[in-house]
């Protein structure tokens, strides 16, 4: 079959590469607002990325992964005898402050976590090694915080308490969007961290003390026997444990990225940009489709005398709107997914495009172009074949 | 059979080898309405022989154009019946017009209308695809068409890389694609000089003939009325019932 859609396409190249030039623009703006939601409610339950538990137990206070109550370190014991738990392990996040420079101060998130556990493990780690955090005082942070911390690399200090820090280890790509930078580190340092007063450091610190029972930690992580049923044990953990609720790592991730998409509004912020670039994409699809379309009146006029149906003509319109999709969408795409590489290295910020994304947008794209051809075919089915006959 | 889809339409006529191709009876146009109403046609009676070569005369304005219109069925008229190869088409669908057209018509026109996108052979090849002759069968049979205008080299060519005459040829043999049984053309010489345009004629005559094909042609050109087999004059929306001495002097 002869393509009339396709040629008629690539007769006016100025004004096809004005069409492609708007749907690129249009799958950029909807792919980057949509991986920019995606890389948002990804990076707001980040820590849980760090984790293979299957239970997260915490406070019966909690309201999502930032923002519950300490609990006693005797439930990581009490949670080991729970029938149906195979590991346990605890985890402390908690806010404080670095201090660097001649009274600088930033707000950092510290990780108190068994360097040693199975549990939780930031990963890359591209410098130093988890067991070096045992070290008193010891901690990572991530390349990315780098910058903002004022750290130029391993061996490091800078204070956090009373305490001198020493950087024996780095992460990479473990940053929060919703969170201050993460400060790694063994459950004993963190707790000597959080406890000491904000003070000059003392020199010669004592070695952090062992935990006891009553100290504070905020999580205590549990893996599930094989096969488990992990609601039934959900439900033993919180009657075995008093004041606690239990959540698999799933529903803690759930709660966590409701919280913030609704909290900061991002769906809507970000759903709007992605309306903006299908409204602007579908106004310049259909414009160019319908001036196409204007251009070769005379032609569709003759298809028609000629007796095709208006079937015949819709579907070079719409194979012609699908052509403009089909390469609008393959170098947009391809330009979101070269933006989101540079992003997340120069800018930290991650957009996530995902192969749901990918198809969506796609999907999206076809129904754009398709939609914006309902102008041209109305122009055409208005169309009076009778004009074939008028001279000129 | 080389067209078996044209077969639904064919068996509704009554009379295959009817002797008029086509038949207009007391035919009326009349455009706008109220004070705007103008009467274009007023009660047009014609029959034209099965395989003659036709041609409509008459002054620019005198409804030609109008008349070719309703009996290709393009148009509706506002009044009288037309019937076409023994099926009267007055009161069919659009769609139903539309097949009809798509089966038994070809249309040659003034300024060529071609695809300016597509080569010869794929404006033919296109007119082919529309009476669902697909692939290599009407790759085939564009150049075979393109051959009997004498085209055959020029098929790789667009539009734009062709003489008026060329083009004209390139309408000729899309018109002729699917072997319709009616051929209208609106001044298809208009556009070309007395002698292309005389050349052209009799190519399409000669193919006319070899296919049995009636031809209605509206023509301001008195030359080419020795190719003819009837002539009939339209003036102010009527059929004369004599050549008007403005043409006969010239023939
Ligand atoms: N669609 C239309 N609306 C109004 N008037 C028309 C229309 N088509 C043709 N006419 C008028 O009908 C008359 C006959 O037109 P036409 O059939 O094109 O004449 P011809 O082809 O003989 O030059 C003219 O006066 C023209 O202005
Ligand atoms: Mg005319």
């Amino acid at each position: 079959m002869v393509s009339i859609a396709r040629k008629n396409l690539f007769q006016d190249l100025p004004r096809f590469i004005v069409a492609q030039a708007g749907i690129m623009f249009a799958v950029g703006l909807v792919t980057i607002q949509m991986g920019l939601l995606n890389g948002f409610t990804r990076s707001s339950s980040l820590l849980t990325d760090s984790s293979t538990a299957d239970i997260w137990v915490a406070s019966q206070e909690l309201r999502y992964l930032d923002l519950t109550l300490p609990i006693p370190y005797e439930r990581l014991e009490q949670a080991r005898n729970v029938n149906g738990v195979e590991q346990a392990e605890a985890l402390i996040t908690q806010g404080s402050v670095w201090r660097y420079g001649i009274s600088q101060i930033a707000p950092i998130r510290i990780v108190g976590f068994d360097p040693e556990g199975e549990l939780f493990q930031p990963e890359p780690l591209i410098e130093g090694s988890w067991a070096e955090l045992n070290n008193p005082y010891a901690i990572a942070i991530d390349r990315l915080d780098l910058t903002t911390l004022d750290v130029t690399g391993l061996g490091d200090t800078s204070e956090i308490g009373s305490f001198r820090t020493d950087v024996v280890a780095i992460t990479s790509g473990i940053r929060s969007i919703v969170s201050s930078p993460f400060v790694f580190t063994s459950l004993n340092n963190a707790t000597a961290f959080l406890n000491s007063p904000v003070a000059a450091p003392v020199s010669d610190p004592p070695v952090p003390p062992e935990l006891q029972p009553e100290s504070l930690i905020t999580f205590v992580l549990v893996k599930a026997r094989p096969d488990e049923n992990l609601q039934q044990l959900k439900r033993r953990l919180e009657v075995a444990l008093p004041d606690v609720m239990a959540l698999t790592q799933d529903e803690l991730a759930d709660l966590t990225q409701d919280y913030w998409r609704q909290s900061t509004g991002v769906g809507f912020i970000l759903g709007l940009g992605a309306v903006v670039g299908i409204i602007v994409g579908t106004v310049v699809v259909g414009q160019i489709l319908y001036s196409s379309v204007s251009d070769h009146l005379r032609e569709f006029g003759t298809l028609k005398a000629m007796g095709s149906s208006d079937w015949f003509i819709y579907r070079i319109i719409l194979e012609q709107a699908l052509w403009m999709a089909v390469l609008g969408y393959l170098p947009g795409m391809a330009l979101c997914l070269g933006v989101g590489a540079w992003t997340l290295e120069a800018q930290a910020v991650q957009i996530l495009i995902g192969p749901t994304t990918a198809v969506g947008v796609f999907v999206v794209t076809v129904a754009m172009c398709s939609g914006a051809a309902v102008f041209a075919i109305q122009k055409v089915t208005r169309l009076d074949p009778a004009v074939v006959f008028k001279s000129s | 059979m080389p067209f078996p889809f044209m077969t639904d339409i064919q068996t509704d006529i009554a009379a295959p080898n009817v002797q008029y191709a086509i038949s207009a009876e007391r035919v009326e146009m009349v455009f706008g309405s109220g004070d705007q109403a103008f009467k274009a046609l007023k009660g047009i009676d014609l029959k034209i022989l099965t395989g003659d070569i036709q041609l409509l005369m008459g002054p620019s304005g005198s409804g030609k154009t109008t008349l070719l219109s309703i009996l290709g069925g393009i148009l509706t008229p506002s009044g009288g019946s037309v019937s076409l190869l023994g099926q009267e088409i007055t009161g069919l669908s659009r769609p139903k017009l539309a097949k009809f057209r798509l089966n038994h018509i070809g249309f040659i026109f003034q300024g060529f209308n071609l695809f300016p996108a597509l080569t010869a052979a794929e404006n033919v090849e296109a007119a082919l695809n529309l009476k669902r002759v697909y692939g290599r069968e009407a790759r085939q049979e564009a150049w075979r068409l393109l051959e009997q205008v004498g085209l055959a080299d020029k098929g790789d060519n667009l539009p734009q890389d062709l003489s008026g005459g060329q083009k004209q040829r390139v309408a000729i043999a899309r018109s002729l694609a699917g072997k319709p049984r009616l051929l209208l053309a609106d001044e298809p010489t208009a556009a070309l000089d007395s002698q292309r345009g005389r050349i052209i004629i009799e190519l399409l005559r000669k193919l006319a003939k070899e296919e049995c094909c009636t031809v209605l042609m509206v023509t301001h050109d008195p030359r080419i009325i020795d190719l003819a087999d009837r002539v009939v004059y339209v003036e102010d929306g009527m059929i004369l019932p004599e050549a008007p001495s403005s043409f006969t002097h010239l023939v």
